[in-house]
């Protein structure tokens, strides 16, 4: 396990520097100078100039990226152009409400998933099959923004039930959970199709195995060999799946963090890209690349648990 | 034992929502206010938005402040001030009895600092031209600060009511270093600085020894509400919904398509501000072989109906404009008049490119001397797109094919400092025509603010001259003089002027919109709520 870990460690750095690399260029491709985004419209040109000297903008591409990832690699993430306050204390406040959110989507998404893929693969062809994959075509199609606002119109607006702005107490707290539940509402409904559907064809597909029928020919209850020696091994899949679409999540997160204003690091980074603010961009795209790996880190673990047969 | 159980739950229950409605009940009386984006700093010498603006005049006060009609000037932390007759001498009287949020008394010593750091140039501000030439700035005595110019500078007391020139606790700057206005900061406003996340909400907190509030205000301190929280809604669905369901109490962010829901809807109450103080436009790059034409900016003009616009656009929420400020505005001149294209007359404008020469081609679009008449005009994403679309629509008919490219907020400056177009729109906020012409037709300000490439040396001269004016008179002639020349040459294609419109919750007593800099609330001492 432990050589599993360091392998898939080792395979990170290159990813890593890559990311680096990449996320360093694109923001030098985007042709916003922050230097008079920081100046204001109205200020004369060498005010713009000074501004863009002190801050190194004016120094060639490749000094630029040396002197960041000389900071990066000491851990420094530099400051905000626009706030001054460090990238870093940025971020970690930031990533915690992502987090949340993310953890808020999957606890209810997942298992609803699978459940759903489930009845749907012991009832094939039946009505509450179909009812599963044409919810899961919807969840699939319907982009996260306008889902957002269908349930903003219905739970907020029209029942009252839950607020819509911001974070509200810790999760904990009644006033967090209701500030939570329409954001993850919102993020695990494009979650569920996916799963469902995985799971739906994956379980389908062991049901037919040779293991399932000797189960059967033992006697045991269709609910017994579904749960004991169906879903085990056709969860793989759907783990692959969902590890996939948890890194998919950060970027649904940048849309639902917006429309909620939800203060994650989806709405730093689109706080950050807009206002030309280059060093909290960098450090947004670098904290995204990292959950990512690690989920992906995750998923592979969680993988030899399920079959071991991938250690060997 | 199970009921014994079931009785704990059931107090911890209670208990729990005893706290939260408690809770709930405590923080009511901290006053919300939306808005759409947030300041990048709170550094009042260091950033030009209106979002610190709305934020700075709350937490720090101003020498002298200024009444709703943006012209009428009064007392702040001054109570009052001479000016020598050669202009070049103001001597300030402060108040004695202001303390800072921490608790320190302020004095003259902290006003000259607060100066003095503005126009530092290792301060980098970005308006420090606004403090005029200084020579000096001394506090003579506690209460008593000099400040001397190089020249006369007309529209100094103007300017010391804007957010720039606020008074900052020097122990504050020294103690945060590059923190100040991020982390903190010390000043004499009727509320404290509680804590900021940027882009997402700034917290201030009630200053209980505020007793200095301006002659506008019938409350002259403290503020009537523990607490203002500026949160920040980004998608303007959600902030209106918010809005709607008391999930904020008041902004000035909504949408003009919720304006008219708003008016009619119960408790709710929307209030304009007296005047508009906020102006956008289209400008004429004047060098470019297409718009250097009079009579193609004249016949722009003619063809675009603005009062269409207004009510297609806009929901008539705001005021069609054929000025480039309001006619209320300080200085005005109303020989400019004269000038005004008010009529909207497309038979006009064909005639008078026929009569330029600008003859329709074969595809409808009109040329002259192998130029076609389509200019190129660099815009903002958002709103404006469908505006200029109006347009667009508008000047097709009389044969002006205009070719509009708008450009993301990062990028729209940097394209907008360039002389790649014939045509640009802005709108910007101004106090007098001394600020507004300053800014857009002084020829050194090319290629920007002054985008319209106007290099007139007689304008230099007028401005020069109204800003080192030592009367009223004489600055209202030079900068009147200004508008007229600015306005008969129609360099700009103006489209309408905002007033500022607050919605508010009927929980809170009904506020009157302030339009200095945007900043509607102004100090916040009207903030209170009817329970």
């Amino acid at each position: 396990m432990i050589a599993v870990i360091l392998r898939r460690l080792g395979l990170s750095i290159p990813v890593l520097f890559g990311v680096l690399v990449f996320g360093f260029l694109l923001l030098q491709m985007v042709p916003g100078d922050p230097a008079i985004v920081l100046a204001g419209p109205t200020a004369p040109p060498d005010v713009v100039e000074e501004i863009r000297r002190s801050m190194g903008l004016d120094q060639p591409l490749l000094v630029q990226f040396w002197m960041y990832l000389e900071r990066v690699l000491v851990g420094d993430l530099g400051r905000s152009m626009i706030s001054n306050k460090p990238v870093i204390e940025e971020l970690l406040t930031a990533i915690v409400p992502t987090i949340e959110l993310m953890f808020a989507c999957l606890i209810w998404s997942i298992p609803l998933g699978i459940a759903m893929g489930t009845v749907a693969a012991m009832r094939r062809g039946s009505l509450v099959d179909r009812a599963v994959m044409a919810l899961s075509v919807a969840g699939i199609s319907l982009p996260v923004f306008f889902i957002s606002l269908i349930l903003i119109q219905a739970f907020g607006v029209s029942l009252r039930l839950f607020p819509f702005v911001g974070r509200g107490g810790p999760l904990w707290t009644l006033d967090g959970l209701s500030h939570i539940f329409l954001p993850a509402l919102s993020l695990g409904m494009v979650f569920i199709g996916p799963v469902a559907r995985m799971t739906r064809s994956s379980v389908l597909e062991v049901l037919e195995l040779d293991h399932v029928r000797t189960a059967r020919a033992k006697g045991l209850p269709e609910r017994t060999v579904v749960f004991r020696h169906g879903l085990r091994n056709a969860l793989i899949p759907v783990v692959t799946l969902v590890g996939l679409q948890t890194g998919y999540l950060l970027g649904g997160a940048v849309v639902t963090e917006t429309i909620y204003s939800w203060p994650g690091i989806g709405r730093l980074a689109v706080g950050g890209i807009l206002s030309s603010d280059f060093t909290i961009a960098q450090g947004c795209i670098l904290a995204m690349a990292v959950t990512f790996i690690a989920i992906n880190l995750i998923v592979d673990l969680l993988y030899s648990v399920l079959d071991p047969r991938v250690n060997r | 034992m199970m009921m014994k159980r079931h009785r704990r739950l059931m107090t911890a229950t209670l208990a729990a929502a005893v706290t939260l409605t408690f809770g709930t009940l405590a923080m009511a009386q901290d006053v919300k206010i939306s808005r759409r984006i947030d300041s990048n700093n709170y550094d009042p010498h260091k950033t030009t938005a209106t979002a610190a603006a709305e934020v700075l005049f709350m937490l720090a006060d101003t020498l002298v402040t200024i009444d709703y009609d943006m012209q009428t000037l009064h007392p702040g932390l001054a109570k009052s001030w001479d000016v020598s007759a050669d202009g070049l001498t103001y001597t300030f009287h402060l108040r004695d009895d202001v303390k800072f949020c921490g608790g320190k008394s302020m004095t003259a010593e902290d006003v000259a600092y607060s100066f003095k750091r503005w126009i530092d140039p290792a301060t980098k501000s970005p308006v420090a031209w606004r403090a005029g030439e200084v020579e000096s700035i001394t506090a003579t005595d506690p209460t008593t600060l000099q400040y001397k110019l190089k020249k006369p500078y007309s529209e100094l007391l103007y300017q010391l009511t804007q957010s720039f020139a606020v008074v900052i606790d020097k122990e504050s700057v020294d103690k945060l270093g590059p923190d100040f206005g991020v982390k903190g900061m010390n000043a004499t406003g009727p509320f404290c600085w509680g804590e900021w996340a940027p882009r997402d909400k700034m917290v201030l907190t009630r200053n209980d020894a505020y007793t200095w509030g301006p002659e506008i205000y019938a409350n002259k301190g403290p503020a009537k509400v523990d607490g203002v929280t500026w949160s920040i809604i980004g998608e303007e669905n959600t902030l209106t919904a918010a809005l709607m369901t008391g999930q904020t109490d008041v902004s000035n962010y909504v949408p003009p398509i919720a304006l008219q829901q708003f008016e009619s809807m119960p408790g709710f109450v929307t209030s304009k501000s007296q005047s508009a103080r906020y102006t956008y436009f289209v400008g004429f790059k004047l060098d470019k072989p297409t718009v250097s034409d009079l009579a193609v900016r004249q016949a722009i003009n003619y063809a675009v109906d603005r009062v269409a616009l207004v009510q297609d656009q806009l929901y008539g929420t705001v005021e069609p404009a054929y000025t480039y400020i309001t006619e209320d505005t300080l200085d005005w001149n109303k020989d400019v008049d004269k000038t005004l294209i008010k009529d909207f007359d497309p038979e006009k404008a064909k005639s008078l490119l026929d009569e330029a020469g600008w003859k329709v081609g074969s595809d409808g679009i009109r040329e002259k001397d192998g130029v076609k008449l389509a200019p190129v005009l660099y815009s903002f994403n958002g709103a404006w797109i469908n505006i200029m679309q109006q347009v667009q629509a508008e000047l097709l008919k009389i044969g002006v094919n205009l070719q509009i490219q708008t450009f993301d907020a990062t990028v729209v400056w940097g394209k907008l400092a360039t002389q790649e177009y014939d045509m640009f729109t802005m709108g910007y906020p101004y106090f007098s025509a001394g600020d507004a012409m300053n800014l857009y037709f002084r020829s050194g300000n090319t290629p920007a603010p002054n985008r319209t490439n106007w290099k007139d040396p007689e304008t230099d001269a007028l401005l020069v001259a109204g800003s080192a004016a030592t009367s009223e008179a004489e600055r209202a002639k030079d900068f009147g003089k200004v508008l007229y020349k600015v306005h008969e040459a129609v360099n700009w294609l103006p489209l309408y002027h905002t007033p500022i419109i607050i919605v508010q919750s009927d929980k809170l007593k009904p506020l009157k919109a302030h339009p200095i800099y945007g900043a509607a609330y102004y100090k916040g001492l009207d903030l209170e709520f009817t329970e």
